[in-house]
């Protein structure tokens, strides 16, 4: 079989066990909230969650480092005129971040802290600013030489996507061992293929009136992965403000999110952190790497131009997805800034254009949703990290 | 529930081309024509089984539009809010009237299949191209179990004959918010919608759209008989009787749909799709749980027949 192949196709497999268990699902879909949510808040629609699966003792997000992050910085890793990457830079930095991170004297040792050889481990890439701001090779290609180095067997790796189209367009195989899964589970966006969702495990929610409500999580995620690595990149977000770990963890993971922001509103201030917080997702993502090699400041998350493309030239390593998003949040507004661009914070309706991407792509001051950057502070009251800067400890090494 | 009985009958093909055509016929095993009374005879000489209609009978019946997805720039996308293009609500307005769709190449089956959906009297004026395909969706549609069973529905709507009244049940069929036409409001349902009083007034009446959506708002999604989820296109006609229930399922989307969603209220044995296309198929990841019954349907084109077995 061909390495790239649908979700749907590993799923056949799992269906008899799952559906011994769908009838406990059905019994926990009238139990409460997850605990933080703002069922009751005003302005925010109510957001039930389906699952069986139980947290883990030790939650991945926000796994053992809650409000610490590796920043790893080096002007030697990207080609900026060129935007070529260093893979020998790329991997000392990767090195040096992972080992700082854990206090580990060995770089396989600080990966050992994560992972076994029995795990079956997801690499959530972003494909979405193909061409110019994906989740670096070099960066996948380290996590899995990595992953291989300790024991782990490459037919154990998945490369995951939710749409088969956008992963190949980056193709990630020529960069990886034979061997390596790369999936996903649609061909492409367009709302046909839910075989590689699971349909026990899901959001549900009526955010504009739409009537598919619910929002499912990928199969591969709940019925195959037992770790997930998280490679989200700095990016400008239309509808959150950034997209970071939060967003690419959850929107990355789930069926039928683009529902959530439309015609000027963003429902995305709850979504993004509820999704993250679904068992098993949240138990399960326990490193985030976020590829800041390249950035993009505005028109995000899709970089089809280099206009709006900067190199903030690091790579920032931690286990707390909201410490890491809190200080993306600074570095897209600091980028905004610097070009005389509206904040990703702006609300006003004279920065709004409603759906007119042509004119957000031609201006930075132009909106063509609400944004919600504060979807990183709600998540934190969800339990999923630090988001007071203050309490965030960023440990900054230049290589 | 309604005591509708259901008899279903294949939509007839509207043949204009001459009996040297037959062989196109029989190859897409084509059998039962609608044809002009003076070529009734050379049809049933070459072994049809014909029926005579004038051009007068044809222009009688009432004109169908092409069933499937239409843009509509500024009010729906093709993946997010799609712009379908149905008749079920005509069928269910008018159950004895009788039809003639007039389609382009490549919706003749969907067209078929919408008509039977709903056991309308349809005929089928069709291009040549579509033979084929329209042929193996009359043979399909030929071989479903007859099942006879009352229709089901969670709101009534009294019909005024209004052209705004017929738009409410368009975009109620639209929504799958399960309807049926009634003469005065009936206290055997949750939501009886009579268009012109206070609680539903005509201004209001005339964002079908919007207004469809406070009814949803009304009945409840926990109340819904029928919930569908994986996509936005697929618009269902359900009957059931206290423990079996047959669902259809038309995709206007033009594009095969995997592992649909589906939530019927009610307890329901074991499951099997009739997809046209694929045959018989069983259902995946069947549950009941909280007086419901959920099931995915692993793959539909253009049609698919859901038959739900006694309760457990």
């Amino acid at each position: 079989m061909h390495r790239r192949s649908f979700v749907r196709l590993l799923a056949a497999a799992g269906w008899a066990k799952a559906a011994a268990s769908l009838d406990v699902a059905a019994k926990q879909e009238n139990q409460a909230p997850l605990p933080g949510t703002s069922r009751n808040l005003p302005g925010i629609p109510p957001l039930r969650v389906v699952s069986t699966y139980a947290p883990a003792a030790a939650p991945g997000m926000p796994g053992p480092y809650p409000g610490r992050v590796v920043s790893v910085k080096s002007d030697k890793c990207v080609d900026t005129a060129t935007g070529r990457a260093n893979d020998e830079v790329v991997r000392e930095m990767m090195a040096r971040g992972m080992r700082t991170l854990t206090g580990a004297g060995t770089t396989p040792d600080a990966w050992r802290r994560f992972f076994e050889p029995s795990d079956v481990v997801g690499i959530k890439v972003n494909c979405g600013g193909y061409p110019f701001c994906v989740s670096a090779y070099e960066i996948v290609a380290d996590v899995v030489r990595q992953l291989t180095g300790i024991g782990v067997p490459v037919s154990r790796i998945y490369v995951y996507e939710r749409f088969q189209s956008q992963l190949d367009e980056v193709d990630y195989a020529p960069h990886l061992p034979q061997g390596v899964q790369i999936v996903a589970a649609e061909r492409a966006n367009r709302n046909v293929d839910n075989g590689g969702y699971d349909p026990a495990t899901y959001l549900e929610a009526d955010l504009f009136g739409e009537e598919d409500t619910r929002s499912n999580m990928m199969r591969l995620v709940s019925r195959s992965l037992t770790k997930i690595i998280n490679i989200p990149n700095m990016k400008d977000h239309g509808a959150t403000g950034v997209t970071g770990c939060l967003k690419n963890i959850a929107y990355g993971s789930f069926s039928n999110v683009a529902r959530t922001h439309q015609r000027g509103k963003s429902h995305t201030y709850s979504v993004v952190g509820t999704l993250a917080a679904v068992e098993p997702l949240r138990s399960r993502t326990v490193l985030q790497i976020m590829d800041g090699l390249r950035g993009v400041w505005h028109g995000g998350p899709f970089a089809r131009t280099t206009r709006y493309v900067f190199y903030p030239r690091q790579i920032l390593f931690g286990t707390d997805p909201v410490a890491i998003d809190r200080l993306l949040l600074d570095v897209i507004e600091e980028q905004r800034r610097a070009h005389g661009a509206i904040s990703i914070w702006d609300r006003s309706p004279g920065s709004l254009k409603i759906d007119d991407t042509r004119a957000r792509d031609a201006d930075p001051n132009v909106n063509i949703i609400i944004r919600e950057p504060g979807h990183v502070e709600y998540a934190s009251t969800l339990g999923l990290g630090v988001y007071d800067r203050g309490r965030i400890k960023v440990q900054d090494i230049t290589v | 529930m309604t005591a509708l009985l259901l008899v279903v009958s294949l939509p007839c093909v509207y043949w204009t081309q001459g009996i040297e055509t037959r062989a196109t016929l029989e190859a897409a095993a084509i059998k039962r024509l609608c044809v002009a009374p003076e070529r009734a005879d050379s049809w049933r000489a070459a072994g049809f089984t014909v029926t005579p209609l004038s051009a007068a009978e044809l222009a009688s019946r009432e004109a169908l539009p092409s069933p499937g997805i239409a843009p509509r720039a500024g009010l729906a996308s093709p993946t997010r809010s799609p712009w379908i293009v149905a008749s079920g609500w005509r069928f269910t307005r008018h159950p004895g009237a009788k039809y003639v769709y007039d389609v382009p190449a490549g919706k003749a089956a969907l067209a078929a299949a919408e008509a039977v959906a709903y056991g309308a009297d349809a005929v089928l004026r069709i291009v040549p191209a579509d033979v084929g395909i329209l042929g193996g969706m009359l043979a399909f549609l030929e071989a479903l179990p007859a099942v006879d069973l009352p229709t089901v529905s969670d709101v009534a709507i009294v019909d005024d004959g209004s052209s705004i009244a017929g738009e409410v049940m368009n975009l109620l069929a639209r929504r799958n918010l399960l309807f049926q036409v009634v003469q005065a409001p009936s206290p055997r349902f949750p939501v009886n919608i009579r268009i012109g009083t206070p609680e539903y007034p005509r201004e209001e009446a005339a964002d079908p759209s919007g207004f469809a959506l406070k009814i949803r708002g009304q009945l409840t999604d926990e109340q819904r008989t029928l919930r569908v989820y994986g996509s936005e296109v697929v618009i269902c006609r359900l009957t059931a009787d206290a423990g079996r229930a047959r669902l259809h399922l038309v995709n206007y989307g033009g594009r095969e749909i995997e592992g649909l969603r589906v939530r019927l209220r009610g307890i329901y044995g074991d499951g099997e799709a009739h997809v046209a296309g694929a045959g018989r198929l069983a259902l995946q990841e069947q549950v009941v749980a909280a007086g419901a019954t959920e099931f995915s349907v692993p793959r539909i084109a253009t049609y698919a027949v859901i038959d739900l077995g006694t309760s457990r």
